[in-house]
């Protein structure tokens, strides 16, 4: 540890490509780590429930309704012969939305929502999604959670 | 015949040859020993052998962070006993949580510690930073401290939230599903977290599960570890901060004139000051008796207080988790309401921009605010600017805490607590 000794603060070129091929392997492990650990960690299989799902014969739903299915967190929707789907999962933060009498309103934020869904006050980003609704082959309503369409957007039966 | 006393009796098999294969040092009788006690002791020597007067007094310190470390023994102690009831099942964790309550012998009492201790590790945790703003310790040479201070904050925060879901019930189920949400409002990452802290797309198992790996060891381990940093950094900046410190180069020794006579001369190589160097001796007292038995009975009445507390008042449980109706209102533990006031505003502003605008500033605090008058002090006039600037932030934290917890009702619309809230409706 003699600061006088000539050598101490110069670069050769066996020190530079240790250093440099040091810092390479070692930035590639850490990289490597960190990046299986967290591959790791996302799920390639979940085990969840379907996202589409059978809501019963039309006929289930009075004219005029709006249900609540509760292992959905869905509302279905009626109106003469056209049938929509609402999605009861508030858009800011994720809890429930209750009916109200203008339209639906969430307990957990107090977020306000029209009857098509669409934000009257509150912190929620965006409307409440509305899904497909078709109709299957043995004449069940057919509700698919993972497409989304626009409010207007109804099963004509 | 004497009596013996607890002391004679440690004297006496301090004496004898297992005694002094394990102490080495007896009931200290003079100075000497005192030092030796203190230095010969696995769990002593942690410790400084002489401390200043300063950091004695109770009225400085507040004994904040020596209480938050207790509360942290008291939490790990009862956790590990939980954990030999606890399931982290969605089916079971809950049914868990009634045995404990009425079938385990004492498993309410335990309960109870682990959740009071873990809300008063929250408030001693904030209180110990609020000390330490207040008397200017964060600043050179105890930044990397305040910063690990912060870090210890947070991870407290972040065991007491993983904590809270475990028991399953409605609050646990829906402050995952809120918690995880608001994750996911993160700038480009979001989502991911969101998936990764889920384990999936919906607050299920395997959310319990990641939940409950975070809470009995990832956690405890990070905090353990920031806990012996923070502790041996104390140490290392020279004890808790004092007006009468010196700079931190004035005894610096140019090398090569070390004194030759000083045991601790490679320390003062390693640093330009030890503890000791340049302190009048006076000033100081040996850690045996005055600091260990401050300590002792410091540590005592934290016990004795988290146990009255268990005893006489039970841990809150709600009704079983329920995905289909949150609890209206839906209201987060005291030191989460705050932020509740705040994302109920906006998820993004409220739940992402400012709580990361906070803790930035905390975490930079010691490195931008680097004049050196005031420390040691409480509200020195010195610091008037930085304590406004502070207290302004904490009123307004606590009036938003004081609105989420009195002025929230159903559909967290205004209530005056004086009055009862309208009568609540449930539609569907």
């Amino acid at each position: 540890m003699n600061p006088s000794t000539p050598t101490e603060n110069e670069v050769t070129r066996r020190g530079f490509f240790q250093l440099t091929m040091g810092w390479i392997a070692g930035s590639f492990a850490a990289a490597a780590t960190a990046v299986a650990t967290v591959r790791f960690l996302v799920p390639n299989v979940v085990f969840e429930p379907a996202q589409r799902f059978k809501a019963g014969a039309p006929g289930d739903y009075p004219d005029g309704s709006v249900t609540f299915l509760e292992d959905e967190r869905v509302f279905l929707v009626r109106r003469g012969n056209t049938f929509r789907c609402l999605s009861a999962v508030c858009t800011h933060l994720g809890c429930t939305v209750n009916r109200s009498e203008k339209g639906y309103h969430c307990p957990c934020h107090g977020s306000t929502f029209n009857a098509d869904g669409n934000v009257e006050s509150g912190p929620a980003p965006r409307a409440l999604t509305w899904f497909l609704v078709t109709l299957s082959k043995d004449n069940r309503l057919l509700v698919d959670k993972g497409e989304s369409v626009a409010s207007d957007k109804y099963l004509i039966l | 015949m004497k009596t013996p006393s607890p002391l004679g009796l440690w004297a006496w098999f301090a004496g004898t040859r297992v005694g002094r294969s394990i102490f080495r040092v007896g009931p200290p009788r003079s100075n000497l020993e005192r030092s030796q006690a203190m230095v010969s002791s696995f769990l002593l020597h942690v410790q400084p052998a002489k401390v200043s007067r300063h950091s004695l007094r109770a009225s400085y310190s507040l004994g904040l962070g020596l209480i938050s470390l207790y509360l942290f023994f008291i939490l790990t102690g009862t956790g590990v006993l939980l954990m030999f009831y606890y399931v982290p099942s969605t089916t079971q964790a809950y049914d868990r949580m009634k045995d404990l309550q009425f079938v385990v012998s004492a498993g309410l009492v335990v309960r109870n510690m682990h959740r009071w201790a873990a809300h008063l590790m929250v408030a001693f945790v904030m209180l110990h930073m609020c000390r330490v703003f207040y008397t200017g310790a964060y600043k050179q040479p105890r930044e990397f401290n305040w910063l690990l201070g912060v870090g210890l904050f947070l991870t407290t925060l972040g065991l007491s939230f993983t904590g809270y879901l475990l028991p399953w019930d409605q609050l646990a189920f829906w402050a995952i599903t809120v918690g995880s949400n608001i994750a996911g409002y993160a700038p480009v990452v979001g989502p991911g977290i969101k998936y990764l802290l889920l384990g999936g797309n919906t607050v299920g198992q395997e959310a319990l599960t990641r939940f409950y790996a975070l809470h009995v060891i990832v956690l405890p381990a990070v905090a353990g570890l920031m806990v012996a940093v923070h502790l041996f950094r104390v140490r290392k900046d020279g004890g808790l901060s004092r007006p009468d410190e010196p700079a931190e180069d004035a005894q610096s020794i140019p090398l090569g004139q070390l004194p030759t006579n000083k045991s601790y001369g490679l320390m003062e190589l390693a640093r330009g000051t030890t503890p000791q160097v340049g302190r009048d001796p006076d000033d100081e007292v040996f850690a045996w008796p005055h600091l260990i038995f401050r300590e002792l009975l410091l540590f005592l009445l934290v016990v004795a207080f988290v146990l009255f507390l268990a005893v006489f008042w039970n841990a809150p449980l709600e009704e079983l988790a329920n995905p289909i109706h949150p609890p209206n209102p839906a209201k987060a533990p005291w030191y989460f309401l705050g932020l509740q006031e705040l994302v109920s505003y906006s998820a993004f502003w409220g739940g992402v921009v400012v709580p990361a605008l906070l803790v930035t500033a905390l975490a930079l605090l010691p490195y931008l605010d680097r004049r050196r008058e005031g420390v040691g002090r409480w509200f020195a006039r010195e610091r008037r600017v930085a304590n406004t600037v502070f207290s302004i932030c904490l009123v307004i934290a606590i009036a938003l805490t004081i609105v989420g917890t009195m002025f929230r009702g159903p559909n967290w619309g205004w209530v005056v607590p004086w009055r009862t809230p309208p009568a609540m409706t449930q539609e569907h």
